[in-house]
């Protein structure tokens, strides 16, 4: 009996081994491909916004899990919000994605990327970091860590950027909570607020 | 007197902090700032000194001097910086991160900081007395906005205060010719730190839709990471890791 559970324990700790490997593995290369994409988009960039706008939300619906995104953004708050509410927040944190993007595109330009190691975080997440050189030396080096949800049931894909420990979407969380609670806990406040900051 | 006067504005900051009343818990958009209310009165008034001062110098900084003239500043403010990062590297046990730093501090003070004779790749991370008391586990306390000085915690606050005090730069050139300098330090740290993050501050300032819960959000993690970094966390490793297990836990 004491074989049978070492064996077990060993099967099982192989196989728990061999998931992270392969998780890591996956997520690795989700990032090689996606940084290799931007670099084409940067390569082919015409300067116009609304051919820029269409291809980074091309690299968004490719690498990033946006669902996920949208939900972990809304703190606690996603589960009460209404479906029309849920939507209406979908379509304006993407439009806010893509516009940060969109204007910050050019300081994308002679960036280098290197992988410096991947760790699996739990049973789902891969921590993947990196670091990104500017190539003309004007700016420091910059430590970034891609969150990669990578687990055997679905494909890859990133949910969150840390750059030099801040986290993209937990500030973008926590703004979004303190919006909220500033307004006596209304989502749609969170919704308007979005809205208007558009529409600027 | 500069330390008399350094050490007294410090303490009606640290009374100031002690006297803000606390925000009722139902209205706090985060438990880490309890004096929610009054931290935000605070930014809007650090809001309107730095678009009608910091702003515009730091602007006329980046347009005006040239980039070796803005290196060589930016060297001198990070050579004024070297004996704290020397004494609290020191205290946290850190002795090669403290010996880079006392390096650095003695080599380049033939030229006062302007320019790095070090030629040395090896980074120097910044220490202060906040990540020692963060070291010695002293809990963070609560966030405050202080002042022109911008965010803090209660225990990063203390921390500046005591490096204050304790700057040796500051007592060296008391009655020498160098104090005129020192007495610029603050003001030039200020301005070179608002112009090298010149963007990243305007984004915030004019891009989020609440620029204080923006602020709070960032300069807590970033604190948090530089703790992070005082207790031996190396690449591969992420302060954010509760926050997403808590969202796939729940979503189980």
């Amino acid at each position: 009996m004491g074989c049978l559970s070492a064996a077990l324990i060993l099967c099982t700790s192989f196989a728990s081994t061999s998931w992270a490997n392969d998780a890591e593995s996956a997520a690795t290369k989700h990032i090689e491909n996606m940084i290799l994409a931007a670099e084409g988009l940067l390569h082919e960039d015409s300067n116009d916004p609304s051919k820029r706008a269409t291809a980074v939300a091309g690299l968004l619906d490719s690498y990033f899990d946006f669902p996920a995104i949208t939900r972990f953004s809304a703190g606690p708050y996603w589960r009460a919000a209404t479906e029309t509410e849920k939507r209406e927040y979908e379509q304006a944190l993407r439009q806010v994605i893509i516009g940060t993007v969109v204007t910050n595109f050019d300081k994308l330009q002679g960036l280098k990327y290197n992988h410096l190691a991947s760790t699996p975080k739990g049973s789902t997440l891969v921590l993947v970091s990196g670091e990104f050189i500017d190539t003309t030396g004007a700016r420091p080096k910059v430590l970034v860590n891609w969150r990669v949800i990578s687990n055997p049931d679905n494909r890859p894909a990133v949910m969150d950027i840390e750059i030099e420990n801040i986290s993209m979407l937990i500030t973008q969380k926590q703004e979004n909570v303190a919006i909220i609670r500033q307004n006596k806990g209304k989502f749609a406040a969170l919704i308007e607020a979005m809205q208007k900051q558009l529409d600027q | 007197m500069k330390f008399q006067s350094h050490y007294l504005f410090y303490m009606v900051l640290l009374l100031f902090a002690g006297g803000c009343s606390a925000t009722p818990e139902g209205q706090l958009s985060e438990s880490r700032d309890p004096y929610e209310d009054g931290n935000r009165k605070v930014f809007a008034f650090n809001m309107d000194v730095d678009t009608y001062v910091l702003e515009p110098v730091a602007s006329s900084y980046l347009e005006n001097v040239p980039p070796r003239g803005q290196t060589a500043i930016g060297n001198h403010v990070r050579w004024a910086g070297m004996p704290s990062t020397a004494i609290n590297s020191t205290l946290q046990g850190k002795f090669e991160n403290a010996g880079l730093a006392t390096l650095n501090f003695l080599v380049n003070g033939l030229t006062l900081g302007f320019a790095d004779l070090t030629e040395d790749d090896a980074p120097i991370s910044k220490a202060d007395f906040g990540q020692t008391l963060a070291a010695a586990d002293v809990p963070q306390g609560s966030y405050l906005m202080v002042p022109l000085l911008g965010p803090r915690t209660t225990r990063s606050l203390a921390g500046t205060l005591v490096d204050t005090v304790l700057d040796p730069v500051g007592a060296l050139a008391a009655g020498s010719g160098a104090r005129a300098l020192s007495t610029v330090q603050a003001p030039l740290g200020a301005v070179t730190f608002r112009a090298d993050n010149f963007d990243a501050v305007n984004d915030v300032k004019y891009n989020a839709i609440d620029p204080y819960a923006r602020t709070r959000s960032i300069y807590l993690q970033s604190r948090d990471g530089m703790t992070g970094q005082t207790m031996d966390r190396g690449i591969g490793t992420s302060d954010s890791d509760d926050e997403f297990d808590a969202f796939f836990n729940e979503a189980q």
